[in-house]
C-alpha cells in the first residue's frame, strides 16, 4: 500500500466511527442518560427539601459527594499526564491514547465540578466561592483551602479545554473533508479555517509544546490542593504532610486504570486494534504498576506513621480504619489497589486485555474506596469520644453518584461518535 | 501564482522544495501546504523561531502578578484576621499566583497563536480549496534570481 493510500485508511478508519451508531451504542446512550435523569430528578428533590435527604450526620458532614468530587478530579489527572507528560517525554505511544485521555479529563472534570455544588446544600450561592467585587467590600477567604480548590479546578478545568480544542484544530480540517452537511459546517468553524501551511505548523509546534509545558505541574499541583481540602485541618487521618503525594499517585493511578476502561471496549467496538497494539496497552499496563506500587507506599507510610508516632488520636484513627465498622471497605481498597496490580509484573498479564480490564474496573472501584475510607472513618471517629458517629448513605445519594457516572459514560459515547477519537495528523506524523 | 505542485510523498515534496531552494527562489515566496507538521520544512526555509514563545511568558508573568497583586490588595482591603493568620499570607496566596500563571500563560499563548497564525480566517472556513493528504508547494509569483 503507498503511503498516500495509508494516509486516506487512517482518514478512513478513524472517522468510520461517526458513522451512524449501532443498537448496543444506542442503549448505552440511553441507559447512560436514564441515570443522569435520575440523578437530576434526586439533586432537584434534594435542592427542594435541603440536605437532610442525604445521609449526613454528625460528625459525618462529608461524605460520598466529597468522595465523588475527589474521585472525579483523580480521574482527570491521568489524561494529561498521558497528553502533555508523555508529550514532553516524545513517548510515542501517546498518539493512541491521547485523545481518549484528554475527552477523559475534560468529562470528568465536568462531572466533579458539579458535586461540590451538590454537597453545598444552597447550590444557588455557589458564586459566593468566586472572588468577585460586591458593595459589601467583602472579598473570599484567600487563606481557604477550598478557595485553592475554585482555583486550581477552575484553572485545570480551562487548560484541558484549551488543550483537547487545540490538538483537534488540524483533525477537524482534515475531517470536514469527509462528512457533509452540517457536521461538515461545524467542522469547518471548529477548525478555524486551519489550512495547515507552514506557518500554521510553526506556531501550532510552539503552543502544543507551551500547553504541555502548562499543564504537566497541574498533574502535580490541582490534586495536591485537593488533598490539602483534607490535610490542612486537624482532623486525625487527614492531618499529614504526605498528602499531597500520595494524592497525586492515587490520581494518576486511577485515572490510568479509568483510560483502560475506557479504551479497551473503544478498540474493540471501532476495531482500531492497528493503531491501539497491545505493546500500548502494555506501556499503559506499566504506568498503573508503577503508580500501584506508590500508592501501595504511602498506604504503608501513612500506617506507620500513626503507629511509630505518640499521638494517640492518629493510632487510634488507623486502628478504626483497619478494624472499625469499615473495615471490609479498607481491606477491599488495599486489595484492589494494592494486591490485584501486582499481578501485572508478568508480561504475559499485562498483555491480556480482558484482565487488564478487569484489574482497571477492580481499581476504580479501590480508588473509589480509598476516598471514601479517607473522608468517612476520619470524621466519625475524631477526637471525642462522646461525638463518634458513623455513616450510612441514603438512596438519594447513591442516585445522584450513579447519575455522576451515568453522565460521564454518556459525555463519552457522544465523544466518540461526534469528534475524531484519535489524533489524525499525529497518526500520519508518526507512519 | 504558478499552479500548485503537489506530491503524495512526503520525501519527494521536501526533495522539490530543496531544489526550489537550489534553483535561487526566495524563500518568501515559497508557501508549503501539508497535512501534518513537517520539521524538515523548517530546516529547508528557516523563519525564525515562533513568536508564540513571548505570549507564554508575558501571559504566565501578567497571571503571577495578578495573583499576588489580587490576594494582597482584596486582604488589605478588608483586614480582618481569620485563623490567627497574618493578612498578607504568602504561602497560600502563592498557590492563587501558581493557579493564575498557568491559565494566564496558557490563554494568552493560545491567543498569540491564533494572533500570528491569523486564525480563524474566514476565508479559510468558506474555502471548499482542499489538499487532502497531500503536500502542496505554490510558488508566489516574481522575478527567479
Amino acid at each position: 500500500m503507498g503511503i498516500a493510500d495509508r494516509y486516506a485508511k487512517v482518514d478512513r478508519d478513524v472517522l468510520a466511527a461517526m458513522k451512524r451508531p449501532g443498537r448496543v451504542y444506542l442503549a448505552g446512550l440511553a441507559f447512560t442518560a436514564t441515570l443522569v435523569v435520575i440523578g437530576g430528578a434526586l439533586w432537584a428533590y434534594q435542592v427542594r427539601s435541603g440536605l437532610g435527604v442525604a445521609g449526613y450526620t454528625h460528625p459525618v458532614n462529608w461524605a460520598i459527594y466529597i468522595t465523588n468530587f475527589v474521585f472525579w478530579v483523580g480521574i482527570a489527572h491521568s489524561g494529561t499526564l498521558i497528553s502533555a507528560v508523555l508529550y514532553l517525554f516524545r513517548a510515542r505511544y501517546r498518539t493512541s491514547f491521547n485523545r481518549a485521555a484528554e475527552a477523559m479529563t475534560v468529562f470528568a472534570l465536568m462531572v466533579a465540578g458539579l458535586f461540590p455544588l451538590i454537597h453545598l446544600g444552597r447550590s444557588w450561592v455557589f458564586y459566593y466561592l468566586i472572588p468577585y467585587p460586591t458593595q459589601r467590600q467583602l472579598w473570599v477567604n484567600f487563606r481557604s483551602p477550598l478557595i485553592w480548590d475554585v482555583f486550581a479546578v477552575g484553572t485545570y478545568f480551562t487548560v484541558s479545554l484549551v488543550f483537547f480544542y487545540v490538538g483537534m484544530i488540524p483533525d477537524f480540517a482534515a475531517a470536514k473533508q469527509h462528512v457533509a452537511g452540517i457536521r461538515k459546517k461545524i467542522f469547518s468553524v471548529l477548525s478555524l479555517g486551519w489550512k495547515g501551511t507552514e506557518k500554521e505548523w510553526r506556531h501550532y509546534g510552539m503552543l502544543y509544546l507551551f500547553l504541555a509545558a502548562f499543564a504537566t505541574p497541574l498533574v502535580a499541583s490541582v490534586h495536591s490542593v485537593v488533598s490539602w481540602d483534607f490535610a490542612m485541618s486537624i482532623v486525625p487521618g487527614w492531618h499529614t504532610t504526605i498528602f499531597a503525594p500520595y494524592f497525586v499517585a492515587g490520581a494518576i493511578f486511577s485515572g490510568t486504570a479509568m483510560v483502560i476502561t475506557l479504551v479497551v471496549p473503544l478498540r474493540k467496538a471501532m476495531n482500531l486494534h492497528e493503531y491501539i497494539t497491545d505493546d500500548h496497552f502494555e506501556s499503559i499496563a506499566k504506568i498503573l504498576l508503577f503508580t500501584s506500587l506508590i500508592v501501595s507506599y504511602a498506604y504503608i507510610v501513612e500506617f506507620g506513621l500513626a503507629s511509630y508516632g505518640e499521638n494517640a488520636f492518629e493510632k487510634e484513627a488507623f486502628r478504626y480504619r483497619a478494624l472499625g465498622e469499615f473495615r471490609y471497605l479498607t481491606w477491599a481498597m488495599i486489595f484492589c489497589n494494592s494486591l490485584v496490580p501486582l499481578t501485572l509484573f508478568a508480561r504475559r498479564l499485562r498483555r491480556n486485555i480482558t484482565f487488564l480490564l478487569v484489574v482497571s474496573l477492580l481499581v476504580n472501584v479501590g480508588m473509589w474506596l480509598e476516598r471514601f475510607v479517607i473522608i468517612v472513618t476520619s470524621l466519625a471517629h475524631d477526637f471525642d469520644p462522646y461525638v463518634w458517629g458513623t455513616y450510612r448513605p441514603t438512596y438519594v445519594e447513591v442516585g445522584i453518584s450513579l447519575g455522576s457516572f451515568g453522565l460521564f459514560f454518556m459525555l463519552y459515547l457522544l465523544f466518540v461518535k461526534n469528534l475524531p477519537v484519535l489524533s489524525i495528523s499525529e497518526i500520519k506524523e508518526h507512519l | 501564482m504558478a499552479g500548485p505542485m503537489v506530491f503524495e510523498e512526503k520525501e519527494k515534496f521536501l526533495e522539490r522544495l530543496r531544489g526550489l531552494v537550489r534553483e535561487g527562489v526566495p524563500g518568501e515566496r515559497i508557501r508549503v501546504i501539508t497535512p501534518f507538521g513537517v520539521p524538515e520544512v523548517e530546516e529547508i526555509l528557516p523563519r525564525g523561531r515562533s513568536k508564540v514563545r513571548f505570549f507564554a511568558l508575558v501571559g504566565a508573568a501578567s497571571g503571577t502578578v495578578t495573583g499576588f497583586a489580587f490576594t494582597i490588595l482584596t486582604s488589605l482591603s478588608w483586614p480582618l484576621i481569620v485563623g490567627g493568620k497574618p493578612i498578607v499570607s504568602l504561602p497560600p496566596f502563592l498557590i492563587i499566583a501558581f493557579a493564575l500563571t498557568i491559565l494566564f500563560g496558557a490563554l494568552s499563548t493560545f491567543a498569540g497563536f491564533l494572533l500570528l497564525s491569523r486564525l480563524p480566517s474566514l476565508r479559510g472556513i468558506r474555502s471548499g480549496e482542499e489538499f487532502g493528504n497531500a503536500f502542496v508547494i505554490l510558488v508566489e509569483d516574481g522575478e527567479r534570481q
